[in-house]
């Protein structure tokens, strides 16, 4: 993980440079991450020392910085499986019910990914036709093997099925985690939990005993 | 090398680490040849604690809550808000403010901080809050404000500021247990009504040791170990707390009823309640969580009362201990150092029918021990530890090992002073029968059986939805519940809400000794099948059953049941 640091910290610096003699076309950027120009110093996020700073992919094979660019400063919603978990301990049916009810706010200030658990089969096309099955409008994410087993290892993600999904709020730095089966109303709600501002809710529907 | 040494040491070179968690840290490489990671901690997720002299702290002595008039509560009670309010009317009403401070866990962990102290959430500005002392007979009220900051301006990096509060684990009418979804959030408050009433009126059936804690659902672990959990002690006909008490069947053990001490270590009376709280500490000072971590959270430096490896001031004589384990995710082997004789006599805060002398008590998260200890062996200006021998080197439960004698986990000091007057507490032969088990009353059987998959903790493969009530046991009968943990490597602390069981067989074999007893947390082994008995009476409602392993509860492994009509 060190290594890796200092390798962004060096790209993002060398960057400036590379930048100027190459006009940094995007077919570039897409092709060699360590060139993109818009990656952030590492150091900064509440929680920036215990994930990977490594590079994961959508479903449309954008690239990004997991944690400076996907987690940082953001208020995300965070599940896993693979196509090939999915037939065994679908999650994506529910998910799909969760996204419904947070629709205004995906994309804009409520981030979803799905992280595969099968990095080594799972890609950008698979993952997209798997994407596209149930509707999900999500990111789908997907890497280098070993790049999104430290991702998972981040999660404690084992296995090639993982049942819980997390929520985090990486502006205030804190996460909580639901059942990824659980009825979607409690998982928006655990969102709504964490946001901050006019979203911010503490309860979607009152559960009082008396 | 002492741990002692060895934890500063650690301060001084990061890679050092307490035996305990599994010795030198191993590097990344060594790790992926081990074959589980959870095993090993990860210096960036949990570093060390900032190293701290044992011994040299004062232990806090919580003073019992003081009352409040009834008609300084505004609004007043709503007495409809409660089941049976007008037969159990509140004698003494109470007020408690949760509230973000700071905290003396140690000074030299205060001195690390800008604001004199640790982070922390508090009942009535202390933590452990004031201790409830209440007597079998006399109603309680307790009226309690959300007065945390907001999410966002909460200073805790963990936790969630809302809050619901368990009387752990009272006879208590759902709508005043803490159940999980009944939670408060910053400006609003909870009344708690304690009909201080016997289970069935059944004298056999009184409580002693009890705590209070947060139960918010998803963040119990997180609100507990940021400062929410305070102590309780229940006094009855026998058991009044009073050494020199001359009524016919008081069991005058010792007490003198008085809680609270000085700040130099000296406690008022002679009955002490010890909290323990395994805490790691961050370089400024402030409690450390990693939530990412679903196995369960352990801290590298013991607290009790939440200061930390304190010391107490004790005379050559006897004394009665209420030992709580906090958690969140911690067992302990607990021991004097010279390994001599304590006496227990109660467990999950139930007297026992009579004291089983031991050498070490051995406690999972939320168990209790009430033990005496006869400090008359001692010598004024001697000194004796008290110390955890279990090893654990994650938060699935212990290895089962016992450390070695220089890696033993400091927790208190007794420092032997100057007898002040004379013991005329008692250690009876016998103290409070159990009540009867007539199976004949059973009408239902219950399997629960705890489990992880795919990531989450199960019980019966279910996890924590507030829309699914997963028993229904009738108000008036008993039931056989049998307790099951599926799995070969963790533990698992069962904890039922409202009721004491007995245990009818662990593993197949009938309770002997300490085991003999009404309790409320069965401290599931690897494979272990506890079944136990029950019956269901006086309030009607929500309750729960959970893994008091907190992190597994807040990883889901709880599920609702409901006593009906």
């Amino acid at each position: 993980m060190e290594s890796r640091r200092k390798f962004l910290a060096t790209a993002v610096g060398a960057t400036v440079a590379v930048t100027a003699a190459t006009a940094a076309s995007a077919a570039a950027k897409n092709d060699n991450p360590a060139l993109m120009t818009c990656s952030p110093a590492v150091g900064g996020g509440k929680n920036a020392s215990r994930f990977p700073h490594v590079i994961v992919q959508d479903q449309f094979k954008r690239k990004a910085w997991f944690y400076e660019e996907l987690i940082r400063d953001k208020l995300v919603f965070i599940n896993f499986t693979s196509v090939k978990g999915e037939k065994y301990y679908p999650i994506l049916e529910n998910m799909v019910k969760v996204q419904e009810m947070i629709s205004d706010r995906l994309g804009k200030d409520v981030f979803m990914y799905t992280i595969t658990t099968d990095p080594y089969r799972d890609t950008p096309d698979t993952l997209k036709t798997l994407a596209d099955a149930y509707g999900a409008k999500w990111q789908f994410l997907s890497g280098e093997p070993e790049d999104v087993r430290l991702v998972l290892e981040a999660f404690h993600a084992r296995g090639s099925l993982h049942g819980l999904s997390w929520v985090g709020n990486e502006k205030l730095g804190r996460w909580l985690n639901k059942p990824s089966r659980l009825h979607p109303l409690y998982i928006a709600e655990s969102i709504a939990r964490l946001s901050t501002g006019k979203h911010h809710k503490p309860y979607l529907e009152r559960m009082r005993s008396a | 090398m002492k741990r002692r040494d060895l934890l500063k040491a650690g301060a001084a070179a990061v890679a050092a680490t307490p035996a305990i968690f599994g010795g030198t840290m191993a590097p990344r490489s060594a790790q992926a040849q081990l074959c589980r990671l959870e095993g090993i901690r990860n210096p960036i997720t949990e570093p060390d604690s900032p190293a701290v002299t044992s011994f040299t702290e004062p232990l806090y002595f919580p003073p019992a809550m003081a009352e409040v008039p009834e008609a300084s509560l505004n609004p007043p009670p709503d007495p409809g808000r409660h089941q049976r309010y007008s037969e159990f009317l509140p004698q003494k009403f109470y007020v408690q403010h949760l509230t973000e401070g700071y905290w003396n866990y140690h000074s030299e962990l205060s001195a690390l901080n800008p604001n004199g102290g640790s982070l922390a959430w508090m009942f009535n500005g202390a933590t452990p809050g004031e201790t409830l002392v209440a007597r079998y007979g006399e109603p309680v009220f307790v009226r309690r404000y959300n007065d945390l900051p907001d999410l966002e301006h909460s200073q805790m990096p963990f936790g969630y500021p809302a809050s619901t509060i368990h009387l752990h684990n009272a006879h208590t009418a759902s709508e005043s247990d803490g159940y999980p979804m009944d939670f408060t959030i910053p400006g609003e408050y909870w009344d708690h009504h304690y009909a201080m009433m016997l289970a069935r009126n059944d004298p056999r059936e009184a409580l002693g040791s009890l705590w209070y804690h947060d139960h918010m659902v998803d963040f119990t672990s997180t609100n507990v170990y940021a400062g929410l959990s305070a102590m309780t002690v229940f006094y009855d006909d026998i058991d009044t707390g009073d050494e020199n008490d001359t009524r016919p069947g008081a069991l005058r053990l010792p007490g003198n009823l008085q809680f609270g001490g000085d700040d130099q270590g000296n406690p008022n009376g002679y009955d002490i309640q010890l909290i323990l709280h395994d805490v790691r500490f961050d370089q400024n000072g402030n409690p450390a969580y990693n939530v990412f971590d679903t196995d369960g959270h352990l801290g590298d430096l013991i607290t009790v009362n939440r200061k930390v490896k304190p010391f107490m001031n004790v005379e050559p004589r006897k004394y009665r201990f209420r030992i709580y384990d906090g958690g969140p995710s911690r067992l302990y082997e607990l021991e004097l150092r010279d390994q001599s004789e304590m006496i227990c006599i109660a467990n999950d805060g139930n007297l026992l029918e009579g004291p089983v002398p031991v050498t070490s008590i051995v406690l999972g998260p939320a168990n209790r021990y009430d033990v005496i200890i006869d400090f008359s062996r001692y010598s004024p200006g001697e000194q004796i530890d008290l110390v955890n021998v279990m090893e654990q080197t994650n938060g699935q439960g212990p290895t089962g090992r016992r450390l070695p004698a220089d890696q033993v986990m400091d927790v208190l000091r007794f420092n032997i002073v100057d007898l002040k007057g004379p013991d005329n507490s008692q250690v009876p032969s016998f103290l409070r029968k159990l009540p009867d088990i007539n199976l004949e009353e059973v009408v239902a059987h219950r399997e629960w059986v705890f489990d992880h998959d795919m990531g989450l903790w199960t019980v019966n493969g279910q996890f924590m939805d507030p829309n699914i009530v997963s028993a229904t046991p009738k108000q008036g009968t008993a039931e056989i519940w049998t307790f099951r943990n599926a799995g070969t490597s963790w533990a698992h602390p069962v904890h039922v809400h409202f009721e004491e069981f007995q245990v009818l067989e662990w593993n197949g074999k009938p309770p002997t000794g300490v085991l003999k007893s009404r309790k409320d947390v069965a401290v599931l082994g690897p494979g272990d099948t506890v079944k136990v008995f029950y019956r269901f009476d006086d309030f009607e409602g929500m309750y729960v059953i959970h893994c008091h392993n907190n992190v597994h509860e807040d990883n889901a492994m709880m599920l609702q049941w409901k006593i009906v009509k």
